[in-house]
């Protein structure tokens, strides 16, 4: 460095290196002014890629190879949009966002966008001073705009939209954000099957529909619920005080299944009548309501019901147990999906057409629903606050699987079980839960059958259960025809060749030898003979 | 290739700030030519009546230009260039540097902001028109060709392309009939890999005529007329094995 002693103004002179050989990149951090940054004050970050953007160059990738792929689906793929010319834009690591983290988990998050255009025209370099007083420059390669990400909620397109369109109807916007976070988290805390904390406006809306799903799939009472929380949230619009107001009564309408009607009634006519009304905030009343509630997550909702639902229901808060002992998180998307199990399960029963040979298509219905749990995902809507919920889902999804079909293996298990004791005693209470459930799921599945009887249903429905393997045997048919006339197009189904591993032939033969010794009473019943023994 | 998270704060704690300068582009072009010194300048600053100035001036062996195209010209690249200072004012400038490896350093902030301007003279107008020209030449020429293309689309007999295909057809011959359970193997490792086929696909993979393929398809498979897999061939469920990966771990794990 030559320092010149010059004349009136000082100047000092300096050397300015291009070093060749660094490895380093040199990238521009900006933030705004405004967001007041002080990097001095970090003390961790951490930086990465945001390589969210990855999902939608990869396209959705269709299984490769076995189940569920074509042959040659990607040349033909890439055919077609060559045809129509689309031209995705590949996926370059270099121009993603970086997701920069300062301070840990409680600290601020910045997204950094790469400016474009930089170094087209002109370069940018970095002087830095070296010891020496020289000057060394560094070309810079990315200019990248950090800006700071919300940690608060907020609404995405769709919701922003929806809100729009109530915007005359809410008089209260400072509520609305609150609201979606209260429902937020009682969702959450429903799933974390943690007891309230009291004290805040943490009350819960609208009976906790995860709740609903998993109690009961009647339709109605889903109405109900939908209908309540969309009302309470039309009189969301009336004022804060009244908002407090209707949270209580929210929280009552949670536990409409005890006290629906009258609930009910309460929220209709709180329409504009206490308006205007300073209420305190009622907290023991809610409070200490909602603790026992929530002692109780999955069991006991006693909803209306008969004792065939309530067997149900146990058999099904029974699975609710172990799925929510293995994996608390996923609580709610099981429950969703109870939902499809319990439809599939019905609509395989009325399938079957008897009530007697839906034992058979019962476990192949909880082997198929056991299947269909596995492949369908009833994802509920989330807010934002599930996101990450619904991220670790899908990534543990190996483990669900397995717990999924553990579970109902071990009810598969329990039922088989079941029905082989109660076919040993074949005047056993009418308890199996599948024959309850069956009894329940199907009352008018006596189509074709000729039976115009409805009260032997209970009886075959007890004594039915037949196994998995079941013998062509006179004993067999005789204990059908005792229960019930059945034509001999009933009888070959009962014994299915799959289950008696004969063929069908054989089987014509076989029954035909056994009622010959049988010889069982006649009887016309619609123009069809059936056959039927008295004990 | 996944950048490693944490930041290098060390850098910025040292740092006394950096200066962000914008360069033209043929002086970064002779930067690059520097040599194994390094030294491509020298900066001089000057205080005068309170205000900093600083210039640059290009050290002598990086101011000839090679210039391309033309011979003889060699273009001198303007030796000063006064910097005009800046205010770092509506934003926060850090840099951050990016290694090989990945991991990622804080080196500072930049305190000043400065353009580098060249001192305007006779070399540098001529330096400027000579880019200038450069770049109105357009990127794509039209020549004019002085015969027609006669080459192509002469009238023949049989195109080559043509040729070529018959002779690959004569060559395989027609398709022959194999056995009904040699085929019925190749169909069923073939849907072992994947489900769903067209039907001219399974020709090719079986060799076999259509009509006989087609027969022997209806016995172990079915057509779907609808849905995601249109007109495709898949084997009916009771042939079928297929488990998705889930339900294989599921099996693993149970």
């Amino acid at each position: 460095m030559a320092s010149l002693g010059s004349s009136s103004s000082s100047a000092t002179e300096y050397t300015v290196r291009v070093p060749k050989n660094t490895t380093k990149k040199y990238s521009i951090m900006a933030f705004n002014a405004g967001d007041k940054v002080n990097c001095s004050t970090w003390t961790q970050a951490r930086m990465e890629r945001d390589m969210s953007a990855r999902r939608m160059y990869g396209e959705e990738e269709m299984p490769e190879g076995a189940a569920g792929s074509e042959f040659g689906k990607k040349q033909r793929e890439e055919a077609r949009r060559k045809k129509f010319g689309i031209v995705t834009r590949e996926f370059k690591v270099e121009d993603q966002p970086w997701i920069l983290k300062v301070n840990g988990k409680a600290g601020k998050r910045f997204k950094g966008q790469k400016k474009g255009g930089v170094t087209e025209n002109a370069s940018y370099y970095i002087f830095t001073q070296c010891p020496d007083g020289a000057f060394e420059a560094f070309p810079v390669h990315g200019w990248y705009n950090f800006t700071p990400l919300a940690k608060h909620r907020t609404l995405t397109a769709e919701e922003a939209e929806e809100e729009w369109g109530r915007r005359n109807k809410v008089v209260n916007h400072f509520s609305i954000m609150l609201q979606r976070r209260l429902r937020e988290q009682e969702r959450g805390e429903e799933e974390e099957d943690e007891t309230e904390k009291a004290g805040k406006k943490k009350k819960k809306k609208g009976g906790g529909r995860g709740g609903d799903l998993r109690i009961h799939d009647l339709e109605d009472d889903l109405d109900m619920s939908s209908d309540d929380s969309d009302s309470s949230m039309g009189e969301d619009g009336e004022g804060k005080s009244k908002a407090k107001k209707e949270k209580e009564a929210k929280g009552k309408a949670k536990k409409k299944k005890r006290k629906s009607s009258e609930n009910e009634a309460m929220e209709d006519s709180d329409d504009g009548d206490y308006e205007g009304l300073e209420v305190d905030y009622m907290s023991d009343e809610s409070s200490s309501e909602e603790e026992p509630e929530k002692a109780k997550p999955s069991k006991g909702e006693e909803h209306p019901k008969g004792i065939d639902e309530a067997s149900e229901s146990e058999e099904e808060s029974e699975e609710e147990k172990q799925n929510e002992e293995e994996a608390k998180e996923e609580d709610e998307e099981e429950d969703g999906k109870k939902t499809p199990v319990q439809m599939e399960k019905k609509k395989k029963k009325d399938s079957s057409g008897e009530s007697d040979s839906s034992d058979d298509s019962d476990i192949e219905g909880e082997a198929a629903s056991a299947l269909f749990m596995v492949k369908k995902r009833t994802p509920p809507k989330r807010g934002g606050g599930r996101g990450s919920g619904g991220s670790s889902r899908t990534g543990s999804r190996p483990g669900t699987p397995s717990i999924d079909s553990a579970a109902t293996s071990n009810t598969l298990r329990a039922a088989a079980n079941k029905l082989e004791q109660g076919k040993r005693q074949p005047q056993g209470p009418g308890t199996d839960t599948p024959a309850a459930k069956r009894l329940k799921m199907e009352p008018s599945s006596q189509s074709p059958a000729p039976s115009g009887k409805s009260t032997p249903q209970p009886q075959s429905g007890k004594s039915t259960p037949s196994s998995s393997d079941v013998q062509l045997t006179e004993e067999a048919v005789r204990r059908y025809l005792i229960r019930k006339p059945m034509t001999t197009k009933d009888l070959l189904k009962k014994f299915q060749t799959k289950r008696t591993g004969l063929s069908s032939e054989q089987t014509v033969n076989v029954l035909a030898q056994i009622l010959k010794r049988l010889n069982p009473e006649r009887k016309n019943v619609n123009d069809k003979m059936h056959f039927y023994l008295t004990e | 290739m996944s950048d490693k998270a944490e930041v290098n704060l060390s850098g910025i704690k040292q740092s006394q700030g950096v200066w962000l300068v914008k360069v033209p582009k043929y002086l970064s072009q002779q930067w690059n030519k520097a040599t194994e010194k390094e030294k491509v300048g020298k900066l001089t600053i000057e205080k005068k009546q309170g205000k900093a100035e600083v210039c640059f001036s290009l050290d002598e062996q990086l101011t000839t230009l090679s210039s391309l195209g033309e011979k003889g010209t060699s273009l001198q690249v303007p030796r000063d260039h006064p910097f005009t200072m800046h205010t770092v004012g509506g934003q926060t400038l850090a840099v951050f540097t990016q290694n090989d490896t990945d991991e990622i350093s804080l080196e500072g902030m930049v305190v000043q902001r400065a353009e580098c301007r060249p001192a305007v003279s006779d070399s540098y107008m001529k330096l400027k028109k000579l880019q200038i020209e450069e770049s109105t030449k357009p990127q794509r020429l039209s020549q004019q060709l002085e015969k027609a293309v006669t080459t192509i689309f002469k009238p023949v007999a049989n195109h080559t392309v043509n040729v070529k295909y018959e002779k690959k057809k004569k060559l395989e011959g027609k398709m022959v009939r194999a056995e009904r359970q040699v085929v019925l193997d190749k169909l069923f490792s073939a849907f072992e890999r994947h489900q769903y086929y067209n039907i001219k696909d399974l020709v090719d993979i079986t060799k076999q005529p259509v009509s006989y393929l087609k027969e022997i398809l209806r016995e172990i498979g079915v057509y779907n007329t609808r849905g995601a897999h249109k007109s495709t061939w898949e084997l009916k469920p009771e042939y079928r094995h297929y488990q998705s990966a889930e339900e294989e771990e599921a099996m693993k794990t149970a």
